[in-house]
């Protein structure tokens, strides 16, 4: 493993213990960043990194805030940085506060788009301006987001303790939609612009939940989800750089350990007997994941668990998948009518809500009518992937009525 | 840490007769609260303001000031009262804060008072 790896799966912990034990997320991550210049530097590697970082981090920290009580004298020459006795000594100097600092990141009283950027940005340690980017806003808000999030954090009185289990249920909430997000942000983009590296950030920190949060059926059913959603990252364009929806992806170009992941992650779940939003969507993505295996897609089991997901958390996204799924159990003309349903004026207009009319107009053989719902779509802002997908459809049609699938 | 509760009401549920028993409810409900700090031994201060119609705002404006008759701010949901507590965290406060009596439209802000100094 190279040494930038090292140090970026070593954050996280050293961070968290740094944060906690100081009860500062600017000084921890100040800390740690000089501490990892430091072992670049350094002429030989550490055999374990991260107790090294941390130990060489907190003395950083130790002599800041000796150097401030010591305002005005004189400074003492400060403690040799490389003790390596202090790790050698210690069986394991870092305890492991990754939920705790999660859970101050994703605190209910910050802003709800402050959350998962904080979190990506302390945590995980990546860079303002690619935040910036993965929630598609400008790299200054963010910086102002993330700073206005750590002022409320340091101000506002937010405890450093793991809070107590009763009080885990709401944050766990705010932890899971932020994260869920952050996955919208990089997955529902078409354009397969998004930073790769980026996914696969989200995708650590809904691992890193699920490896802390065991017990908690819908952590595991989020980390599922991301996951099942970044099985598919490879198949999602192809040469020319336009998007294959999902019918016709090439299923030997999906990641089939990530797959594997999700499914152990979801029977996990399923054991704790207790359903949630999060595991009927991932039940969903693997019941499409399973064409892979099966050359086939139980639409009967997709289309019952949209129900289902109309029951606990009804939205228009939601129906507008929900109305797919009904065109291949009960035919497009039922499709259109639950289409039609759709109330709210933000949905009627959005692409996806467009791209599934033209599907049933097609599939009833009212090619003008598809045309129009296409040509409505394409006249939007829309991202290269996705147009080149979209004018392919639309040419298709002017050839074969048909053929749109 | 101290943090200040400040209770904003929409003060129009506590008209007419139903009103009156509303008011009694809540304020009974304040008893509680009070009862409940005394019992976990947080300190706690706090007042019950007059109606946003007694309200006189002085309203500045670069070095100017004039006089407004009413409060500060124009909603229909008033300061009402607010209460000053010592607990350890914004958690703590905001569960105390979640069972201030609160029966119409209103709301509850929370906020950490800074420390004196020395």
């Amino acid at each position: 493993m190279n040494l930038a790896r090292e140090i970026a799966d070593a954050r996280p912990r050293v961070i968290s213990a740094l944060a906690v034990q100081f009860r500062d997320l600017d000084l921890a991550e100040d800390a740690f960043a000089d501490a990892a210049i430091k072992l670049i530097e350094h002429a030989e590697r550490p055999e374990r990194v991260a107790s090294w970082l941390f130990v060489v981090a907190r003395r950083k920290v130790l002599d800041a805030v000796r150097r401030q009580a010591r305002q005005g004298r004189a400074l003492e020459r400060s403690a040799p940085v490389e003790d390596m006795a202090d790790i050698f000594t210690m069986p394991e100097p870092i305890a492991d506060e990754r939920l705790r600092l999660i859970f101050i990141c994703c605190h209910p009283a910050l802003a709800i788009e402050a959350r998962t950027a904080l979190a990506l940005k302390v945590i995980c340690g990546l860079r303002v301006d690619v935040i910036a980017r993965l929630f598609v806003t400008s790299e200054a808000t963010m910086y102002q987001r993330i700073t206005r999030a750590k002022a409320k954090v340091r101000d506002a009185g937010i405890a450093f303790e793991l809070p107590p289990r009763k009080a885990w249920g709401e944050r766990l909430e705010a932890v899971l939609l932020t994260l869920e997000l952050a996955y919208t942000a990089a997955y529902q983009d078409a354009a397969g612009e998004i930073d790769p590296e980026l996914s696969a950030e989200v995708a650590r920190l809904a691992a890193l939940i699920a490896e802390l949060l065991p017990e908690e059926p819908e952590a595991l059913g989020l980390a599922a989800l991301v996951w099942l959603a970044r099985s598919r990252e490879a198949a999602r364009l192809d040469a020319s750089g336009a998007m294959v929806p999902l019918s016709q992806q090439d299923t030997r170009n999906w990641d089939f350990a990530a797959i594997e992941t999700a499914r152990n992650w979801l029977d996990r779940a399923a054991k704790a007997g207790s359903s949630g939003p999060y595991q009927v969507m991932a039940a969903i993505q693997l019941t499409h994941a399973r064409k892979a295996f099966d050359g086939a897609t139980d639409w009967a089991a997709v289309a019952a668990m949209y129900d289902a997901l109309m029951a606990m958390r009804p939205g228009p996204m939601i129906a507008v998948n929900r109305a797919v799924a009904l065109e291949k159990t009960k035919g497009a003309s039922a499709a259109l009518e639950a289409l039609d349903a759709i109330e709210q004026p933000r949905v009627r207009t959005s692409r996806p809500y467009l791209v599934a009319r033209a599907q049933m107009y097609s599939q009833l053989g009212q090619s003008d009518a598809a045309r129009k719902e296409l040509s409505r779509a394409l006249a939007q802002n829309v991202p290269r992937a996705e147009r080149l997908f979209l004018e392919r459809k639309l040419s298709e049609l002017a050839q074969n009525p048909r053929s749109i699938s | 840490m101290q943090f200040m509760l400040l209770i904003n009401e929409d003060e129009s549920i506590y008209d007419g007769d139903e009103g009156a028993k509303r008011m009694e409810e809540t304020l009974a409900g304040h008893m509680a609260l009070a009862k409940a700090w005394a019992e976990k031994g947080v300190a706690f201060s706090g007042e019950r303001l007059k109606l946003g119609s007694t309200a006189t705002t002085i309203r500045w404006d670069a070095g100017t000031h004039t006089l407004h008759d009413g409060p500060f701010a124009e909603t229909h949901e008033e300061l009402g009262g607010f209460y000053i507590i010592d607990v350890a965290s914004l958690d703590d406060a905001l569960d105390w804060a979640r069972q201030i009596p609160v029966p119409g439209k209103g709301a509850v802000e929370v906020r950490p008072i800074w420390p004196m100094e020395g």
